[in-house]
C-alpha cells in the first residue's frame, strides 16, 4: 500500500522530444487513477517511469516515501500488466503466475497457496496446466493479471490491458478489474486512450496531452467542468460541438452570438462564468455537448430558449435515444485542439477545417421520440445552463 | 543481481556481447587490417605502395588464374540464378508431397561439401567407372579421365561441382521465401487472368528479389575464392592441372612455397575488392536496398 | 494443355533429381564392388558386403590407421568449436538485438562486413597471427578460428530482433529478474530454434572446412577428414599413376576411396537430414522474416 507521486517529472528522449513535461501528480494510497489521452500524449511513458522501465530525465518519482528514480524495477515492489500481456510462452499458466514468486525464492507451499488463490479469483483454475498459446485473449489477459496480483505489490500498473479484446469482453473485464481493485485496495495506475474506459473505471482521471497534464479530478468534474478545450472535447462521447462565437453587448446585456443564434448571457451564466464579460467584442469558442441539444418540438416553452436552425444530415437511432447530425449556419471552431481531437478519432477531413467555413455539422442527442428524419429542416433547442466557453487562443475555459 | 544502485540502461546487453568481441577482433577485424597492411608493405615492413599489386599482376600465372576464376564464377552464378530460381518456382507451383521429396533429394548433396564432393566427381568424370560415361564421351569427347579434365573444361566442371553441392540449400531457401508470399496475392492474380507462368515470372519472381540478391552476393564472394576443387583435382591429376590454377591457389603458393606473404596478401586484397564490387553491382542491379515493397 | 505443362514440369524436376542423386547412389554402391568390377559392371549394380569389409580393411591399414584419427580429429574440432560458438554467439546476438549500448551498431556492422568476406581471404593473416602466438600446430589453431562464427551471431541477432517482443523482457524485469536471469530464464529457453540452426551451420561448416586446416596443420596425424581425403588421394595410384609401388604396397583403389568419402560424409549427412525442417522454418519462416 502506498501513494505514488510525480514531482516535476519530465522525460526527454535522445532526439529532443519531450514525452512528458513537468508532470506533477499525486496518486493516493488505494486509489484507481486513470491516465488518459490521445496516442503520443506521454501516458505510457509516465507509467513506464513509475515501473522503472524508462529513466526519469528531470524530477522525482516517489512510491510511498521513497524516491525510486534509481531503483531497478524489481526493487520497487510494483507489478505490471502489459498491453500485449507479455506471458512467457514456454511456461504453463501456473508457472507464469508463479514466476515472480520463484524469483524471490518464496517457499514452495506459499507459492502454491498464492497461485491457487489468484487462479480462484480470476477463474483460471481449469487452465493452470495449459500454455499461453492455447488460451483465448480474455484468458491470457487474466493470466497477466494473475501474475501481477500474486506478488501482492504496493502498486499495480496497467498499460491498456483491454485494448486487444473485443468490445463485449472489454465491457465485462472493465467491471471485473474495477471490482478486483476495490477488493484488493491496491494503488492502481491505469493507462488507456479510451475515454469511456477512463470515465467508468477511475476514482480520478488525469488527462494528458503532448506530455502535459491538462486536468485531474473525479470523472464528473472533468465532464462538467473541463478546464480547457482539449479536455472538453476529449471527454464525452459523442464529442462536444465546438463553435466559433462572439460576445456582444446589446441594451446592457451580454449575448453570445453564433451565426443567427443569440444566447443571452444572463445573471446565471455570468455568475458561473464571470470572465465572459471581458470578452466583449471578441471571439470565444462555444462548446455545446450533444446532450445539451434537443428537438425543439419536444421541449415545452422552447420559444423562449435560444435555438439553432439547421438541416438534419444523418440519423442514428440507438433505441434509448437518437443521435442527429445536422448542419447549421454557424462557424466551427478551428484551433489546434480541435484538429488534434479530430485526428485522434481518425477523422482526416481536418483540412476542411482550415480557413473560413460558414457551416458546421453538429451532433445532438435527442429523445427517441423525436420524429426528425434525414433531410428535414429542424429547430434545435439549446440548454443554456449546459454551455461551455473557451478562449480561442489559450484554450482555457472562461 | 540485487545491486541497490541501478546501472543505467546505457550499457544494457554489453556483458552478453563481450565474449564475442575478442573473436571478432582476433579472427575478423585484425586479419582484415593485417592483410591490408601486408599488401602495401614489403617483407621488412616498409611501405611500398602498390608494388605488390603490380608485381603480382605481372606474374605470368596471375592473369590465367584470374581468368579461370572469372569464367568459373560467371558460369556458377548463372547456373544458380537460372536453375535455382526455376526449380524453386517449379516446385512451388504445385506444392505436394512430391515437391518436398524433390527438395530433399536436391538438398542431400550439400552434405558432401568440399573435399568429399570433389572426390565423388572425380569418379563421375572418369569415363571408365562413371554412370555418365555416355555424356562424357559425347559432350566432352573424353574416354579417359585425363581427357575429362582438359584445361578448357575445368571452369565448367568446377562450376558444376559447386552447383551440385550448393544448389539444394539455396533451393530450400528460395522455396521458403516463396512461401512467405501471401496466398491472397496469387489468388488475386489468378482472378485477374494470369496463368501459371505469368504468376511465376511477374508476381513471385520480383517478390523474392531480395533472396536472389543475397544468394548472388554470397556466392560471388565465395566463388572468387575458389580453392578446394582445383587443389584436389590437382592432386589427383598430378601435373595436368597446375597448382596455381585459381587466384587463391596462387596466393597460397606465394605464401607457403615462396614465402612471399606480401604478394599473397595483395592477391587476397584483390579478391576481397572484387567480392565487394560484385556485391555493390548486384545490389544496384537488383535494387536490393530500394524502399521495400 | 495443362497435362503437357505438368509433363514438362515433371520431366525437368526428374532430370535434376537424377543429376543430384545419381552420384550419391553410385557412391553408396561403389564400396561393394572390387576395383575391376567398378570398371566392368554397371555403375548401379550391387556387389556384396564382403567387398565393403575388404575395402575397410585396406583403408584402415593405410598409414597406420590414420583414417580413424582423421575422423576423430574432425569430430573433436567440429564439436569443440561449435560448443564455443554456441556459448559465445547466441548471447552476443541477444545483446546486439535487445541491448542498448554505445557501439552496438558498430559491432553489428563489423559482423556483417566480416560475414560477407569469405574465410579464405582471412586465413593467411590468421596464420601469421597464430604463428606469432606460437599456436601453429596445436588444435587451438583450428578450434579458435572455427569458433569465430559471425553468421551464427547474425542469425541469433535476427531471431532475437524479430521473435522476442521487448515487452516480454520488461515483464521479466518487473517480475524480478536481473539482466542475467532475464536471459537465462526467458530469452534462452525461447531460442531453441536458433540454437539448433547455429549448431547445424557451425558443425557442418567446421566439418567440411578444407582451407584453414590445410594451411595450419603440417602433421598429417592432426588432419581433419577433408584434408585427409586429399592426402589419401595424392598418395594412391588410383588417379595418380606416378605414385605407388616403391616398397610399400598401398591398397587404396577406387572402392577404398569411395568408402573413405562415404564414411567422411555420414556424420554430417545425419545432422543434415535431421535439420532440414528446422532450417527452412528458422531461416525464412520465423527467424529471418521481416
Amino acid at each position: 500500500m502506498a501513494n505514488v507521486t510525480f514531482d516535476g517529472v519530465s522525460k526527454v528522449f535522445g532526439d529532443g522530444t519531450r514525452a512528458v513535461d513537468a508532470l506533477d501528480l499525486e496518486i493516493h494510497d488505494g486509489e484507481f487513477m486513470v491516465l488518459v489521452g490521445p496516442s503520443g500524449c506521454g501516458k505510457t511513458t509516465a507509467l513506464k517511469m513509475v515501473a522503472g522501465l524508462e529513466e526519469v530525465s528531470v524530477g522525482a518519482i516517489r512510491i510511498g516515501e521513497r524516491i525510486v528514480n534509481d531503483l531497478t524495477p524489481k526493487q520497487r515492489d510494483i507489478a505490471m500488466v502489459f498491453q500485449s500481456y507479455a506471458l512467457y510462452p514456454h511456461l504453463s499458466v501456473r508457472d507464469n503466475i508463479a514466476f515472480p514468486l520463484k524469483l524471490k525464492k518464496t517457499r514452495k507451499d506459499e507459492i502454491d497457496r498464492r497461485v491457487r488463490e489468484a487462479a480462484r479469483i480470476l477463474d483460471l483454475e481449469p487452465y493452470l496446466k495449459r500454455k499461453p498459446r492455447s488460451l483465448s485473449g480474455g484468458q491470457r489477459q487474466r493470466v497477466a493479471m494473475g501474475r501481477a496480483i500474486v506478488r501482492e505489490p504496493s502498486v499495480f500498473l496497467m498499460d491498456e490491458p483491454l485494448s486487444n479484446l473485443d468490445a463485449k469482453l472489454r465491457v465485462q473485464m472493465r467491471a471485473d478489474i474495477k471490482r478486483l481493485q476495490s477488493e484488493l485496495e491496491v494503488t492502481t495506475i491505469y493507462v488507456t486512450h479510451d475515454q469511456v474506459e477512463a470515465m467508468t473505471m477511475g476514482h480520478r482521471v488525469a488527462v494528458l496531452r503532448k506530455g502535459e497534464l491538462q486536468q485531474v479530478g473525479p470523472p464528473e468534474d472533468l465532464y462538467q467542468r473541463p478546464r480547457n478545450m482539449f479536455v472538453g472535447g476529449f471527454i464525452g462521447s459523442p464529442a462536444m460541438n465546438m463553435l466559433a462565437a462572439t460576445v456582444e453587448q446589446r441594451n446592457g446585456t451580454f449575448e453570445v452570438v453564433a451565426g443567427e443564434t443569440r444566447i443571452e448571457a444572463g445573471g446565471e451564466i455570468l455568475a458561473t462564468h464571470p470572465a465572459l464579460a471581458s470578452y466583449e467584442g471578441r471571439e470565444v469558442v462555444l462548446g455545446i455537448r450533444p446532450e445539451g441539444l434537443e428537438d425543439a418540438l419536444l421541449v415545452d416553452g422552447s420559444a423562449g430558449r435560444p435555438r439553432l436552425r439547421g438541416q438534419a444530415v444523418l440519423r442514428e437511432a440507438l433505441g434509448a435515444e437518437t443521435l442527429i447530425h445536422f448542419s447549421a449556419a454557424v462557424r466551427p471552431a478551428v484551433t489546434d485542439e480541435v484538429r488534434e481531437l479530430a485526428e485522434d478519432i481518425g477523422d482526416d477531413r481536418a483540412p476542411a477545417l482550415t480557413g473560413d467555413v460558414e457551416a458546421a455539422t453538429l451532433v445532438g442527442r435527442f429523445s427517441s421520440q423525436s420524429k426528425i428524419r434525414e433531410g428535414d429542416a429542424i429547430d434545435v433547442a439549446i440548454d443554456e445552463r449546459a454551455l461551455h466557453y473557451f478562449d480561442p487562443s489559450s484554450g482555457d475555459a472562461i | 543481481m540485487g545491486a541497490t544502485r541501478k546501472r543505467g540502461p546505457q550499457l544494457r546487453g554489453l556483458p552478453f556481447v563481450l565474449p564475442y568481441l575478442p573473436f571478432l577482433i582476433l579472427f575478423g577485424i585484425a586479419p582484415m587490417v593485417y592483410a591490408l597492411d601486408l599488401a602495401f608493405t614489403d617483407a621488412g615492413g616498409g611501405w611500398v605502395g602498390v608494388d605488390n599489386f603490380t608485381r603480382t599482376y605481372n606474374d605470368f600465372r596471375f592473369m590465367p588464374a584470374m581468368k579461370h576464376v572469372l569464367i568459373y564464377t560467371t558460369v556458377w552464378l548463372g547456373a544458380l540464378m537460372v536453375f535455382v530460381v526455376a526449380l524453386a518456382l517449379l516446385l512451388h507451383g504445385r506444392a505436394s508431397r512430391a515437391s518436398s521429396t524433390f527438395r530433399f533429394l536436391y538438398y542431400l548433396p550439400g552434405a558432401l561439401a568440399g573435399a568429399a564432393a570433389v572426390l565423388v566427381w572425380l569418379f563421375m568424370l572418369d569415363p571408365t567407372v562413371s554412370p555418365a560415361s555416355f555424356l562424357l564421351h559425347h559432350v566432352l569427347g573424353a574416354d579417359f579421365f585425363a581427357q575429362s579434365i582438359a584445361p578448357g573444361n575445368l571452369p565448367y566442371l568446377f562450376a558444376m561441382m559447386a552447383f551440385w553441392t550448393g544448389a539444394g540449400g539455396w533451393i530450400v531457401v528460395m522455396y521458403g521465401a516463396l512461401n512467405t508470399i501471401p496466398p491472397d496475392l496469387e489468388q488475386a492474380a489468378r482472378i485477374d487472368g494470369a496463368n501459371a507462368i505469368q504468376i511465376a515470372l511477374r508476381l513471385k519472381l520480383p517478390l523474392i528479389r531480395k533472396w536472389i540478391a543475397y544468394m548472388l552476393i554470397l556466392s560471388f564472394a565465395t566463388g572468387t575464392q575458389l580453392f578446394v576443387e582445383p587443389e584436389i583435382v590437382q592432386h589427383a591429376s598430378f601435373g595436368l592441372v597446375p597448382d596455381t590454377w585459381s587466384a587463391n591457389q596462387l596466393a597460397y603458393q606465394l605464401a607457403f612455397r615462396f614465402a612471399d606473404f606480401n604478394g599473397a596478401a595483395a592477391i587476397a586484397v584483390d579478391l576481397l575488392a572484387i567480392g565487394l564490387i560484385g556485391a555493390v553491382v548486384i545490389v544496384m542491379r537488383t535494387g536490393l536496398f530500394r524502399a521495400d515493397d | 494443355m495443362r497435362a503437357l505443362g505438368l509433363g514438362v514440369r515433371t520431366a525437368i524436376l526428374l532430370t535434376f533429381a537424377v543429376f543430384f542423386i545419381a552420384p550419391v547412389v553410385w557412391l553408396l554402391l561403389a564400396p561393394t564392388k572390387s576395383d575391376e568390377a567398378l570398371i566392368t559392371s554397371s555403375p548401379f549394380s550391387f556387389g556384396d558386403f564382403d567387398h565393403v569389409a575388404l575395402a575397410w580393411k585396406h583403408l584402415d591399414a593405410f598409414s597406420d590407421h590414420v583414417y580413424r584419427r582423421w575422423i576423430t580429429n574432425t569430430l573433436y574440432y567440429a564439436l569443440s568449436a561449435t560448443a564455443i560458438t554456441l556459448v559465445v554467439s547466441v548471447p552476443a546476438g541477444y545483446g546486439l538485438a535487445l541491448g542498448n549500448f554505445p557501439g552496438r551498431k558498430l559491432v553489428l556492422s563489423a559482423t556483417l562486413v566480416v560475414m560477407i568476406m569469405p574465410a579464405a581471404a582471412l586465413v593467411l593473416p590468421i596464420f601469421l597471427e597464430l604463428n606469432a602466438l606460437h599456436l601453429i600446430g596445436s588444435s587451438l589453431s583450428i578450434i579458435l578460428p572455427f569458433a569465430f562464427f559471425p553468421f551464427g551471431v547474425y542469425l541469433a541477432y535476427l531471431y532475437y530482433a524479430t521473435a522476442i517482443p521487448r515487452d516480454l523482457l520488461d515483464a521479466a524485469r518487473v517480475d524480478g529478474c536481473g539482466e542475467l536471469q532475464t536471459f537465462l530464464r526467458v530469452a534462452l529457453p525461447l531460442a531453441k530454434p536458433v540454437v539448433a540452426l547455429v549448431f547445424f551451420f557451425s558443425f557442418v561448416s567446421d566439418w567440411n572446412n578444407f582451407f584453414l586446416p590445410y594451411v595450419m596443420l603440417a602433421d598429417s596425424n592432426q588432419y581433419p577428414i577433408t584434408v585427409g581425403l586429399s592426402n589419401l588421394l595424392s598418395s594412391t595410384p588410383s588417379f595418380n599413376p606416378s605414385v605407388g609401388g616403391g616398397g610399400q604396397s598401398v591398397n587404396i583403389f577406387k572402392p577404398e576411396l569411395a568408402l573413405a568419402t562415404l564414411l567422411a560424409v555420414v556424420p554430417v549427412a545425419i545432422v543434415f537430414v535431421l535439420s532440414q525442417r528446422a532450417l527452412v522454418r528458422g531461416l525464412v519462416g520465423g527467424g529471418v522474416k521481416e
